[in-house]
């Protein structure tokens, strides 16, 4: 069985790369999703993960791997959260790591795809036979094709 | 010492040149970076023995495990102390002390990053004060740049003052027997006022225009430093236990110790009382963790490069170099010492202070013949002061000052090579002239 089979998130969205992260996130926000996929003119070009915006809104210095571990003794710091509000409306996707994710297609085994979905962290593109992107295949979206057809 | 007869066969080449080559060779490929370090100098040092220039067991015994040991032992107690919080405490403690004033906030972390540069080594401070420097400018709106700027020179010149400050040190006291109060007594105080003199230019420089509102300053006011002890029992033993290795340290000589064992000990101590209490698996987790933070590349670097000058050591190399720098000094001892000073400083502002400092040892040892003892000991104060104060010199000069910059790349304030040199530098020899004085004040 392959992907063909499975329905894909429905009326796939994505952005272009000059989206600012502000209206990524309210995109996000009123789709009820974490994740939006990225297409430049129809094509893949990755993902943005509400952890990244997450991340831009954090203080620089708590940012990465050395960065404070954390900020309890900050107190109520949301001036220091608030000040980099206005920099996600200057920032674009384009700007931020999209995540090299691998691609899947049609013909992508359903047993395939389910492995890759758990040692990634996101759900995961679909291309169509000519290259284009054509929607995200998510963990449920997998996992509710199999509960019906191959379950209980 | 003589050459072994397999030594001298080999290639049908003399054991001078063939050392020679390695040497060279070894010290260019770490000089471009392009293959880490430690496994050029591992390489080196396997080269050295099968060109017969050493056999096994010499270059064993040119490993100096005291130095190996003394650095693997901190590193462990302060990859189990930092945990504690007990920095971000401190640093957040030292800038509501100062009411949160710009000019007063960059004193504090100064002086803070050249307390703790002096007790540990330079990185791991770098690395816990670069963080909330960065948190208390950006709550205060004001740029972390003259900060991160400061924080590097303290690192560089905190490190200068004690014999565990900076691996250069480290190695030049287990070489020359050397003991903590040695280093303390006669390099501190020139550190100390090297400290407060290079507070001046910065002062000029950055100091007077900084500004914060009264409205950030409140803010960074209310930070609460005690929330930053996120384990309370852990920070009594890992206090506990630098108390007891410092005061090992300082009592060393009189007990009969070498700071190796007593470092290690320390290591053990701590690592005893944070899983006396676990069950097996649970005491192997921890320990393998920590361990698994020692900063093995370095302490590889060590030994292969010890094997690598043992290696030119040994086939007469570096006693030829010792008799050309006497004979090119006219044998003055005054001269020596500047020379060893000024050419250390430089060197460190370009190129990594510990293969050099290797290589200078037995140079510096192989003059006994021509300089009396306490002659010799100034030369050694030479070279820890040009060799520790000469990294402030450019952004490659010390491991710290490119960790610095990471950060303030992070921050958005990028330390770029040439403008911090622009500035750098000639602090550096303003702090390396300072050093001359001092030396001409104290021993010449």
């Amino acid at each position: 069985m392959t992907l063909r089979a499975v329905s894909l998130q429905p009326e796939p969205i994505c952005v272009s790369p000059d989206t600012s992260l502000l209206d990524a996130l309210h995109l996000m926000l009123d789709k009820g999703v974490n994740h939006v996929p990225v297409c430049d003119g129809g094509t893949w070009a990755g993902l943005v993960d509400i952890n990244d915006i997450l991340y831009e809104l954090l203080p620089v210095s708590a940012r990465g791997e050395h960065g404070l571990k954390d900020l309890r003794f900050v107190g109520d710091g949301v001036s220091l959260i608030a000040g980099h509000f206005k920099d996600l409306a200057n920032k674009t996707v384009r700007e931020v790591e999209l995540h090299d994710l691998p691609t899947l297609d049609e013909d992508t085994p359903l047993l395939e795809a389910a492995l890759l979905l758990h040692r990634h962290v996101a759900p995961l593109p679909v291309l169509g036979a000519d290259g284009k992107f054509k929607g995200m295949l998510s963990r449920r979206g997998l996992l509710k094709h199999l509960i019906t057809k191959v379950g209980l | 010492m003589a050459h072994s007869p397999a030594a001298a066969a080999i290639f049908g080449l003399s054991p001078l040149l063939v050392s020679l080559a390695i040497f060279v060779l070894t010290y260019a490929v770490i000089v471009t970076e392009k293959i880490n370090r430690s496994v050029v100098a591992l390489l080196g040092a396997g080269l050295m023995v099968f060109a017969g220039v050493l056999n096994q067991a010499e270059a064993f015994n040119g490993i100096d495990l005291n130095t190996i040991s003394l650095l693997t032992g901190m590193m462990v107690i302060v990859a189990i102390t930092q945990k504690s919080g007990v920095f971000q405490y401190v640093a957040v403690k030292a800038a509501k002390v100062v009411k949160a004033d710009p000019w007063g906030l960059l004193v504090m972390l100064s002086v803070v990053t050249a307390v703790f540069s002096a007790l540990l080594d330079n990185v791991t401070t770098v690395l816990l004060i670069a963080p909330v420097t960065l948190l208390i400018t950006d709550a205060l709106r004001i740029s972390p740049y003259p900060y991160l700027f400061s924080v590097i020179f303290a690192s560089n010149i905190g490190g200068t003052a004690t014999l565990i400050g900076d691996p250069p040190n480290i190695m030049i006291g287990s070489a020359a027997g050397l003991t903590f109060n040695d280093f303390l007594f006669n390099l501190a105080p020139v550190a100390a006022v090297i400290m407060a003199l290079t507070m001046i230019p910065i002062y000029f420089i950055w100091g007077r225009k900084l500004h914060a509102s009264a409205e950030d300053r409140a803010l960074v006011m209310t930070f609460n430093e005690r929330e930053s002890i996120t384990d309370a029992r852990l920070l009594k033993q890992a206090l506990f236990v630098i108390a007891l290795v410092i005061a090992g340290f300082v009592l060393a000589h009189s007990i009969g110790q070498e700071p190796g064992t007593i470092a290690m000990f320390g290591a053990a101590l701590l690592l005893l009382l944070r899983v006396y209490d676990k069950q097996a698996e649970d005491q192997s987790h921890a320990i393998h963790h920590t361990f698994g933070e020692v900063e093995w590349i370095t302490i590889f670097f060590f030994v292969g490069l010890f094997v690598v000058v043992a290696g030119i050591e040994k086939a007469g190399a570096l006693e030829f170099m010792a008799h050309k720098i006497v004979e090119w000094t006219g044998g003055d001892f005054t001269v020596t010492a500047y020379v060893i000073l000024w050419v250390s400083a430089v060197l460190s502002a370009v190129v990594d202070n510990i293969p050099f400092v290797a290589t200078m040892i037995p140079v510096i040892q192989s003059m006994g013949s021509t300089f009396t003892p306490e002659q010799i000991q100034t030369l050694w104060w030479s070279l820890a002061l040009g060799a520790c104060l000469g990294g402030n010199g450019t952004l490659v000069g010390a491991s710290a000052n490119l960790v610095v910059a990471g950060f303030a790349e992070r921050a958005g304030q990028p330390i770029r090579f040439l403008p911090f040199m622009l500035m750098a530098f000639p602090l550096m020899l303003g702090s390396v002239a300072v050093s001359s004085v001092y030396l001409w004040l104290r021993y010449l």
